[in-house]
Formats: C-alpha cells, sequence, structure tokens
C-alpha cells in the first residue's frame, strides 16, 4: 500500500530512459489474508482524469471509447523506482504515446523542419 | 575555470533577463508617477525572486526534479492540475504583455501601429524555439540583455540624489492617490516575482544537468544575477523619476515612455530605449513560450527538451506553438499593451500564495532535498512577502479597476 502512494504521480520512463508519462493510477490485487500487493501501473487514458473530475472522465470516455487506451504496465515489469519510474517497455510502441504519436503525424510532423 | 565560467554567465543571465516588460513598465510608471518613493517594492520584489530562484535550481540540483514534476509527485494530480491552470493563466499574460512590449519598441522605431507587428514577432519567436537550442535561446537573449544595462548609464547621468534614493528603499506610505500608489507597488512585486522565472530556471537546471556541485555556483548566481537585475530595474525607475515626474507626465502615454532615457542620453538613448525594450521584451517572450511548454510536459510526463527536435517531443513543441500565435492575437485585437501588462503583473501578485506556496512546501520536505532543506529565513521572506503582496493586490486591484484611487 505504502508502495502505491509512492509511485502514484511518478515519471515513468521506458527502457530508452524516454518519458511515457506519469503513473496516473495503481492496479491493487486483494489476496484474502494476506496485505493487497502492487499488481500494475497504468500510465494514460482517462485513468488520471478520473481522480480530478468524474464527470469529465465520464464524457470523455464517452467520446474515446473505453477507457481511452490507457497502458497498464504489470510491476514484474518495473525495473526500478527513483527519481523515476523506470520499465522494461518500448514506449513508441505503447498506448502510454497514443496522443503523443497523433500529434506528431498529424501535426507537428507536417510543418517544414520537424 | 570553467566553474568560474559558468557563474559569470549565470550572472550576465540575471542581469540580461531580469529587465522585460513588466519591470520595465511598472518601475516606468512608479518613477513617473512617485518619484523614488516607490524603490522599496523593487528591493521586496528581487530578494524574493532571488530566494525563489535559489529554491528552484536547489531543488534541481539535489533531487533532480523540475518544479512541476515534483508538485505533481507529491501533491498528486488534482492539487497539480490548479496550479498548472494558475501559472499557465498569468504566464499566458505575461507572454502576451512582451509580444507587446517588442511591438511598442518596433512602432517607435517604425511608426507602424504596435498592433501589426504581432503576428511577425510571435512568428520570429516560434522559428527561433524551433529551430534553435536551450544554450542558444538562454544565452544568447540574456547576453544581447546586457543592452539594458543603458538605464544604469542614464541614471547616473541624471546625478540622483543618493540620500532620497536610499530612504526610499525603506516602505512609506503614500502622499497621494493611495490606491494608485499600492496598486502599482503591487505591480512591481510581481513584475519581480513572475513564475515564469522560476519555473524557467528549475528547467534550465535540469536540462543543463546539474547536482549538488553546483549548490555553491546556483546560490550565487541567483543572489547576484538577481540583485545586478533589480539595480536595473531601480535605475529605469530613477531615469522615470527625474524625467517624468517634474514634467508630470504619467507612462499611460506612451509615446513618452522613450524620453527616459533620450533626455540624458539624447538620440543614442533614443536608439538605446527602443533596443532595450525590444530585446529585453523578445527574449522574455522565448523563455516563457519555452516555459509554458515544460509546464504541461513535465507536470503530465510527456517527453521535453529544447535541444530535442520537435517531433521527437511533439506535444512539447504543441504548447509553444499554439500559445505563440495565440497571445499575438490579444496584442493583434488592440488590447493596449502597457494597460495589459500592468494588469497581468498585479494579477501575478495576487496569485503568488498560489504559484509559491507548492514550492516552499516542497524545499522543506526532507524526501526532496535531504539535509539541503530550507532555513528558516528565506521560508519567512517568501512567504511574508508573497502575502502581503496578495492581500494587497487583492484590495487594490478592485480600487484600481473601478475607479478609486
Amino acid at each position: 500500500m505504502e508502495l502505491a502512494r509512492t509511485v502514484l504521480d511518478q515519471q515513468v520512463i521506458d527502457v530508452h530512459d524516454h518519458a511515457m508519462g506519469k503513473v496516473d493510477g495503481v492496479v491493487l490485487e486483494l489476496r484474502p489474508g494476506r496485505p493487497a500487493r502492487v499488481s500494475a501501473i497504468v500510465v494514460g487514458g482517462t485513468t488520471a482524469l478520473w481522480r480530478v473530475h468524474r464527470g469529465l472522465a465520464r464524457w470523455a470516455e464517452r467520446k474515446l471509447g473505453g477507457e481511452g487506451h490507457p497502458a497498464r504496465i504489470p510491476w514484474s515489469r518495473v525495473l526500478r523506482v527513483g527519481v523515476d519510474v523506470k520499465v522494461d517497455t518500448e514506449s513508441e510502441r505503447s498506448p502510454a504515446l497514443r496522443w503523443e504519436r497523433w500529434v506528431r503525424d498529424r501535426i507537428i510532423g507536417r510543418i517544414p523542419g520537424a | 575555470m570553467s566553474k568560474l565560467f559558468e557563474i559569470a554567465l549565470g550572472i550576465v543571465t540575471g542581469i540580461g533577463g531580469f529587465l522585460e516588460t513588466g519591470s520595465l513598465a511598472t518601475a516606468a510608471q512608479a518613477g513617473a508617477a512617485f518619484g523614488y518613493r516607490l524603490a522599496w517594492a523593487i528591493l521586496l520584489g528581487t530578494v524574493c525572486i532571488a530566494f525563489l530562484i535559489e529554491m528552484a535550481g536547489r531543488l534541481a540540483a539535489v533531487s533532480h526534479h523540475t518544479l512541476p514534476d515534483a508538485m505533481r509527485e507529491r501533491f498528486g494530480i488534482t492539487f497539480f492540475v490548479v496550479v498548472f491552470a494558475v501559472v499557465s493563466l498569468v504566464s499566458f499574460l505575461v507572454l502576451a504583455s512582451e509580444i507587446g512590449g517588442v511591438c511598442l519598441a518596433l512602432q517607435f522605431a517604425s511608426g507602424v501601429s504596435f498592433r501589426w507587428w504581432a503576428l511577425p514577432v510571435a512568428g520570429l519567436a516560434w522559428l527561433l524555439l524551433w529551430k534553435g537550442n536551450f544554450g542558444l535561446i538562454e544565452k544568447g537573449t540574456s547576453l544581447l540583455g546586457l543592452v539594458t544595462l543603458a538605464f544604469v548609464v542614464g541614471a547616473l547621468r541624471l546625478h540622483p540624489a543618493a540620500g532620497a534614493l536610499a530612504s526610499s528603499l525603506l516602505p512609506s506610505l503614500p502622499t497621494h492617490e493611495p490606491a494608485k500608489y499600492w496598486f502599482t507597488a503591487v505591480s512591481i512585486i510581481g513584475a519581480s516575482v513572475s513564475p515564469y522565472l522560476f519555473y524557467f530556471y528549475s528547467a534550465g537546471a535540469v536540462e543543463d544537468e546539474w547536482d549538488v556541485s553546483y549548490l555553491g555556483i546556483n546560490r550565487l548566481v541567483s543572489g547576484l544575477g538577481m540583485g545586478f537585475g533589480g539595480f536595473v530595474a531601480v535605475a529605469v525607475l530613477v531615469c522615470a523619476a527625474l524625467v517624468l515626474h517634474p514634467l508630470g507626465i504619467q507612462v499611460d502615454r506612451y509615446e513618452q515612455i522613450p524620453l527616459i532615457l533620450a533626455t540624458p542620453l539624447g538620440r543614442a538613448g533614443f536608439v538605446l530605449f527602443v533596443a532595450s525594450l525590444a530585446i529585453a521584451c523578445f527574449g522574455a517572450a522565448l523563455e516563457i513560450g519555452l516555459q509554458l511548454a515544460y509546464l504541461a510536459a513535465q507536470g503530465f510526463g510527456w517527453r521535453w527538451g529544447e535541444n530535442l527536435r520537435p517531433r521527437e517531443a511533439a506535444r512539447f513543441a504543441l504548447v509553444y506553438t499554439v500559445a505563440l500565435p495565440l497571445a499575438a492575437l490579444v496584442i493583434l485585437a488592440g488590447v493596449d499593451p502597457l494597460k495589459l501588462t500592468v494588469f497581468s503583473m498585479a494579477l501575478t501578485a495576487l496569485s503568488l500564495p498560489i504559484t509559491v506556496v507548492p514550492l516552499l512546501v516542497l524545499m522543506n520536505d526532507r524526501m526532496y532535498l535531504g539535509d539541503q532543506g530550507n532555513g528558516w529565513v528565506s521560508n519567512a521572506a517568501v512567504l511574508g512577502i508573497s502575502f502581503i503582496a496578495c492581500v494587497v493586490a487583492l484590495v487594490a486591484i478592485p480600487l484600481q479597476l473601478f475607479g478609486g484611487g
């Protein structure tokens, strides 16, 4: 539980040390008779929005479909927790960077010199 | 040797970067309306920003976190969104003011109305951010910013009365127009303590990969850089006090403002005034454009860095690509740059508790600072100045807007 509170809202970086978002949510596994365990971290989608404003999050989910496609990264792939949370993932293919890719391909990439 | 060079460069950055449309306009307005009497507000604002800059640098050097990054982590998304909105709004208004400042300078130089310069100026700023790197932008604009030292030369030429000036470094009550006096005082403090300054500085420190060996440099640079910067702002106030105040000219008629340098320095003074205004405001516009992008990227975890190509940090580049033209539209729409500037500065003062208190909490958190946390002097100074400025702004802004003094 302490771990969940520590990693929440920390910066997430991928195997190449590239920023890929924040720990927007934490998935807890409840185990009967034993303390709960962090089973995954959630990056992107509408996860963080749920914590800011429920109505807004519900509206966004209707528009985007599903949960806005967050990346769920199992705890076994978390390499280290320090200044950042480093995970064993290629951010380039991760749904966490969906909007980054969209902005790059549709807007910024089309401007000369990008 | 390289450390010595960095110290020198840092101090130059402080001097060259301190003066921008806000401190120029508010100091000139204060001098024209009240003579030396408001010099204390510049002193207070300078002390406050020197402490804040030092803190932002120390946070970056010790914890390797930028300010938005640490705030998001420490206070969570909900609180961060509030700070993000307030800082973005204030910075956006200041950005529009800076663009307005460049446009006014171009109007003085060319006679063509400031409105028509807004889009070209924003376009040029965008091009530099798009193509340039961090070193070029930070160092280039601040080296050119040294032209603002012309105000010190101008002030000395006017032979200010040292005794009277020194005594006005202590706060005093107004003798006339109290609402305008307090409004100008908080605008001056707001101009010095613009949040973009310390957010930008913290991003720069992480971008330059500072560690604890930079703490000494950081202390010197923030203290001396901001100190000398404040000195230049006092010089502007002195010029306005000695040129405009005796003639009874108020700064709201901005055709008269170049007089503050043209009187002591002649034709060259006019040119130096226009150059100072244009360069100082343009440099600030670049920094604010970047800072808006830093704030969003660091708070929401996007890739960021002015040394990356735009397509490598697309959302980061998108922020300044949208913010610059939007801010230019405000000026193009014909909003008076001077009124906008002074209003933005007062609003900055009003928002100080929201922009400053989270930083103070972080600076006293051993999780981030270890044994490099704040001492009581810096805590008390920043907290005191911010709250006083906020309370005074709360009273003075409505009085000013709805015709009190």
